[in-house]
């Protein structure tokens, strides 16, 4: 009777979703119509980004980045509110080699570096804030990796992950005020392709940078220090 | 000149596309874990090092990129490589057949009778 019910219901379901795929045509390019050739032609002209996905994320959805920022903040808060306990335990694991202890300290400031680049250079090359926040993050996991004593302090990186964040309101306020709207650009955009360029992105994308980074590392460190 | 250094680039990428077909071919067919980092850390590293620069040498305008590429391969691969097999030996991965062949349990006995004598 039951694998009956299962039957009947997995089939009731398979109808629907197949007729819903039915509807979408196959193998047809949907990329040049509609709102995806608007972005085309008209991104670079009207926000200067000339990677378009930037220019997408943070001008034409910027309200929603501000969202995923803040669901991000909202993770790591509560991550660190269910692993927070007084005493952290004394991390028990084995000192890495010595190799592995050089090569960190040579590799981890190459690594911020790239980070850095990669969120600086959001609006020409692919990449942008959350990538390159998490770079910065791999970079600092290689720390704790190696160096059983290695502390980042908690403190700092709150104190950067809240200013960055407020520098994206008062960035997206700022749009209100001078501009047309919430997160509005109100920045000269400057010649394509060039750093100093694309009005406010940037700006955004090194906020969200910082921001990331010093979320991701503090995430870690709370989560090395549950681990024996 | 330009056609030296253009085949010279395709001879290094051809080069390094065959070393890295030997460290496939080495995950698959070796019989334990250290013989198959051997085969998919040190074959590969100069693999992609040789593909890297061979793509520099055909495009001389990538050739700074294509050397720090293949300087931070340099650096991390080995390092990473060596960290897991250290990894796996501490924990216990067994070797495939344990001859009397084992420096690094000696080499650690004796780094490890040196600090209790300091």
């Amino acid at each position: 009777m039951r694998k009956a019910i299962a039957v009947l219901f997995l089939g009731f379901i398979g109808y629907y979703l197949l007729s819903t795929f039915l509807l979408v045509p196959f193998g047809v390019v949907r990329v040049l119509e509609g709102v995806g050739l608007k972005y085309l032609q008209d991104g670079l002209q009207q926000t200067g980004a000339a990677n378009l996905v930037t220019s997408i994320v943070v001008n034409y959805r910027g309200f929603d980045t501000l969202g995923e920022v803040t669901v991000l903040f909202l993770a790591a808060t509560g991550m660190g509110a269910l692993l927070y306990s007084k005493r952290p335990t004394e991390r028990a694991r084995q000192n890495a080699s010595v190799i592995v202890k050089t090569g960190a300290r040579i590799l981890f400031p190459l690594i911020i570096i790239l980070g850095a680049y990669v969120f600086i250079h959001g609006h020409l090359t692919p990449g942008g804030g959350f990538q390159g926040g998490a770079i910065i993050a791999s970079g600092f996991l290689l720390m704790f990796m190696s160096y059983r004593t290695y502390h980042v302090n908690h403190v700092i990186l709150s104190r950067v992950e809240s200013s960055a964040g407020s520098v994206f309101v008062i960035i997206g306020l700022l749009g209100l005020a001078y501009g047309s709207s919430f997160l509005a650009n109100i920045l000269p955009l400057g010649t394509a392709n060039t750093l100093f360029s694309a009005g406010v992105i940037p700006l955004i994308y090194v906020a969200v940078g910082f921001k990331v980074g010093a979320e991701l590392t503090a995430l870690l460190d709370t989560m090395l220090q549950t681990v024996k | 000149m330009l056609d030296a250094l253009h085949y010279t680039g395709y001879v290094l990428t051809s080069f390094g596309v065959l070393f890295l077909l030997l460290g496939a071919l080495g995950i698959l067919r070796m019989p334990d874990v250290y013989n198959r980092m051997q085969a998919g850390t040190k074959a590969t590293t100069l693999g992609a090092v040789g593909t890297i620069m061979g793509v520099g040498l055909i495009n001389p305008e990538w050739f700074l990129k294509t050397l720090i590429i293949s300087l931070f391969i340099l650096l991390s691969n080995p390092i990473s490589s060596h960290a897991l097999a250290r990894g796996s030996y501490r924990i216990g991965i067994k070797m495939w057949q344990k001859k009397d062949i084992d420096a690094y349990k000696k080499a650690v006995q004796e780094s490890e009778e040196k600090e209790e004598a300091a």
